[in-house]
């Protein structure tokens, strides 16, 4: 397992990929965000993105996915989260798109009172022409090491 | 939530819509009612967070939260569906920058019945976009018990009365 003393400030990760289909971004904004831009692809034509765009909650919720992903890869013993600083979104996510996003950690802290700690990480998701598309600053909670357990060999030899 | 819609335009744009000037600090509406079910929040984490406390029962039972709970993004979803059947309509709005302080408070659980109320924080206009604002709404997501589930504040685009 990957614990919270197991992440360190300048930690980064590579993530994905997600290919979002237009039936995709159809059945999300049908289901959650009916605006014509993300529901309709003739009024999304006509308006200022001039074409079908997903809704930016799906282009977060895609982040997640990928981020799930990514902490069941390293087993990352992850616990939830707090919530999330700032999110920005940047650039439309477009039927056909395929989406990868870059973390990097730049904050951890212990709880005071349980055996977990918090970590803040940005992250950055792209599509297929390199354009940044989302930006989220996030807090995530990671557990302890538990006493006992001994630290991944990678890990060991290091003092710290 | 009473203003008419007009026939034909497909965007549930209202007569009267509510454009950058109409806008007001502290101007508040309270709307919603979204009931959580444990199929749905299955179903969101299978497709978007299949983190155990948001996929399987018996894992959540013993995980940290104690039960089965909806994944944080599938509560923003489920706000984003409240603000779509009740707010959106009434104003000339055209998507937003993104959100800030956005705060999971208290996990959502099957059964919850959310509902909504928006507050206007602040209102900028746009030096790049003299046809556009900035407004800054604060979201809060309440259960049927009034507690506080969720809150964030909105960098809504406003369009400027033509």
């Amino acid at each position: 397992m990957k614990y919270w003393e197991d992440i360190e400030v300048g930690d980064t990760g590579q993530l994905g990929a997600y290919t979002v289909t237009e039936a995709e971004i159809l059945a999300w904004a049908k289901k959650y965000d009916p605006q014509p831009f993300h529901l309709d692809r003739e009024a999304a034509q006509r308006s200022i993105f001039g074409g079908l765009i997903a809704s930016g909650w799906h282009t977060c919720a895609i982040l997640m996915r990928l981020s799930v992903d990514h902490m069941q890869q390293e087993r990352t013993a992850g616990v939830g989260s707090p919530g999330v600083d700032s999110c920005r979104w940047l650039k439309p996510v477009r039927p056909g798109d395929t989406l990868t996003a870059r973390t990097e950690i730049i904050e951890t802290w212990p709880s005071r009172s349980k055996p977990m700690g918090f970590i803040r990480r940005r992250a950055e998701v792209l599509n297929q022409h390199g354009e940044v598309v989302l930006t989220t600053v996030g807090v995530g909670m990671v557990k302890r090491r538990p006493h006992g357990e001994p630290p991944p060999p990678a890990r060991r030899a290091e003092t710290r | 939530m009473s203003a008419e819609r007009t026939e034909g335009g497909g965007s549930g744009r209202t007569t009267d819509l509510v454009y950058f000037e109409d806008v007001r600090v502290g101007d508040t509406r309270r709307f919603g009612r979204y009931e959580v079910t444990r199929e749905e929040i299955i179903e969101f984490a299978r497709q978007f967070d299949p983190q155990s406390f948001h996929l399987d029962e018996a894992a959540a039972a013993d995980g940290p939260f104690g039960g089965l709970i909806a994944s944080g993004w599938h509560t923003g979803a489920m706000l984003i569906r409240m603000l779509n059947d009740h707010s959106i309509p009434l104003d000339a709005t055209t998507g937003a920058l993104g959100f800030d302080d956005l705060r999971w408070v208290k996990p959502v659980r099957p059964g919850d019945i959310l509902s909504v109320e928006t507050r206007v924080l602040e209102k900028t206009e746009s030096r790049r976009r003299p046809e556009i604002g900035v407004v800054k709404v604060e979201s809060r997501v309440m259960d049927q018990r009034g507690d506080l589930k969720m809150s964030l504040v909105s960098l809504v685009l406003y369009r400027r009365r033509p």
